[in-house]
């Protein structure tokens, strides 16, 4: 059964559905949620609170806004996001004294997880993104920047950031097109 | 000019699309952002595609998870009542017929979802009974701690029992019961969540419901404090929680609030 089916069932207080659902959702939730904020025990508490979310507000799913993985998935990511960026905000001086020293590899998590295909293939699409472009996304996506900070990191004017990011992830749909 | 306009007037507001996206914009960026979209359908279905197009990025993360992760998050789903839905705000139960017929199986009402969705384990599963005591009793004081304390021996009773199964049913305002019962022993432990305190002189009574039968009172809920129920035989159908005057009533003088059916933890044959 697709996620999409499982989750109307778990809005309805299916449990045995939660179940089901969970084996397809927990490994891109906690590998999202790891890879943002670079912590396997904060990966863990966080993807617990998405994942109890996910069961709790099932009810307000509404399926013509989406489908139910880019749901968890977009729920995962801003609540990995907000944990970093708080995390950020507590050591502030210390990361206004990084940002100054430079930049990080946009992949500099991507070996510790296991390969797969759909993985190459985004790898060999970001591969494909300008610099640019393909910085703007992953500092975003992956490291949990604002596009002001961004534009900061990058030593770029806002309108151009999000000019990149959007080319980016138009050319990546573009690229990964071909891999669906 | 409209304050919205005036707030985003150095920007094309379209133009946050793919930081909106990526979850790239400051709190109160994304609020103002998210406002525009509710009118702007053309934003929308720009932010529904870039965020398909994020979510690839995602699935590339994907990592296996510990195993231990998965019965904390099955444990606290067990302990968590679901929300309602934004849109609708329809009575809560059907119109139910009290007296000697058994509560209906089905709900009447013409929803295809069911009010009450009981759930059961095969065995105690010892964690999710843990995991749902603790999260009823983490709201007590510890006054209330001690005055349970007696009682916390006899709940052990049933949770320890080979036979005793868990089920929880909702209704669709998230308010849930819950029941651990075991068969052999009779009894059950039976806890609400989410109806908060009744005005002063009602309180939520419990009823064994049995086919061809007038309802039984099995007990008083103190607020949201577990009730122990003893003395249930294999007829036993259901559950069902009324509101009634300080002390309780020899019969219901309400439309139930929620009812639970006990097939699912080995009675009602």
């Amino acid at each position: 059964m697709e996620a999409d089916e499982l989750l109307m069932l778990v809005a309805g207080g299916d449990h045995r559905a939660f179940e089901r659902l969970y084996v397809l959702v927990s490994g891109p939730v906690f590998g999202l949620v790891r890879r943002v904020v670079r912590d396997t025990a904060q990966a863990e508490e966080v993807s617990q609170e998405v994942l109890l979310e996910l069961w709790r507000s099932a009810p307000r799913f509404d399926p013509g806004r989406g489908s139910a993985l880019s749901w968890v998935l977009t729920l995962a990511h801003r609540r990995a996001v907000d944990r970093v960026r708080s995390a950020r905000a507590a050591g502030e001086r210390e990361q206004r004294e990084a940002l100054r020293s430079g930049g990080t590899p946009f992949d500099q998590v991507s070996e510790e997880v296991e390969a797969g295909l759909e993985r190459e293939w985004v790898r060999r699409c970001l591969g494909r993104l300008t610099a640019l472009q393909r910085q703007s996304v992953t500092l975003a996506y992956y490291d949990g920047y604002t596009y002001r900070e961004v534009a900061e990191r990058l030593s770029l004017p806002l309108g151009t950031v999000k000019t990149r990011m959007r080319d980016g992830l138009t050319r990546l749909r573009e690229c990964l097109g071909g891999a669906a | 000019m409209s304050l919205l306009g005036r707030l985003l007037r150095r920007e094309d507001p379209h133009s946050l699309a793919a930081p909106y996206a990526l979850d790239a914009l400051e709190p109160a960026e994304r609020v103002r952002f998210e406002r525009h979209l509710a009118r702007c359908e053309r934003c929308a279905a720009e932010v529904r595609a870039l965020t398909e197009d994020a979510v690839r990025l995602a699935w590339s993360a994907a990592a296996a998870p510990p195993a231990a992760l998965r019965e904390r998050v099955l444990a606290a789903v067990r302990a968590t009542p679901q929300e309602q839905p934004a849109r609708e705000h329809t009575p809560q139960l059907p119109p139910h017929v009290w007296g000697g017929q058994p509560p209906p199986r089905r709900n009447r009402a013409p929803r295809p979802r069911p009010l009450l969705v009981p759930f059961a384990t095969t065995t105690a599963a010892a964690a999710l009974v843990v995991a749902s005591l603790f999260a009823v009793q983490a709201d007590h004081t510890q006054d209330r701690l001690n005055a349970e304390r007696d009682r916390s021996r006899e709940i052990a009773h049933v949770l320890a029992a080979p036979d005793a199964r868990s089920a929880t049913g909702h209704d669709d305002r998230g308010r849930s019961i819950g029941v651990i019962a075991s068969v052999s022993e009779g009894r059950a432990v039976v806890t609400l969540r989410g109806y908060g305190a009744l005005p002063n002189g009602r309180v939520h009574q419990l009823w064994l419901m049995r086919p061809g039968a007038q309802p039984r009172s099995l007990g008083l809920f103190g607020r949201d404090t577990p009730l122990v129920a003893a003395g249930l035989d294999r007829s036993a159908t259901s559950l069902a929680v009324t509101v009634e005057p300080d002390g309780g009533s020899p019969r219901p003088t309400s439309q139930p609030v929620v009812q639970l059916a006990l097939e699912s933890v080995g009675f009602g044959e």
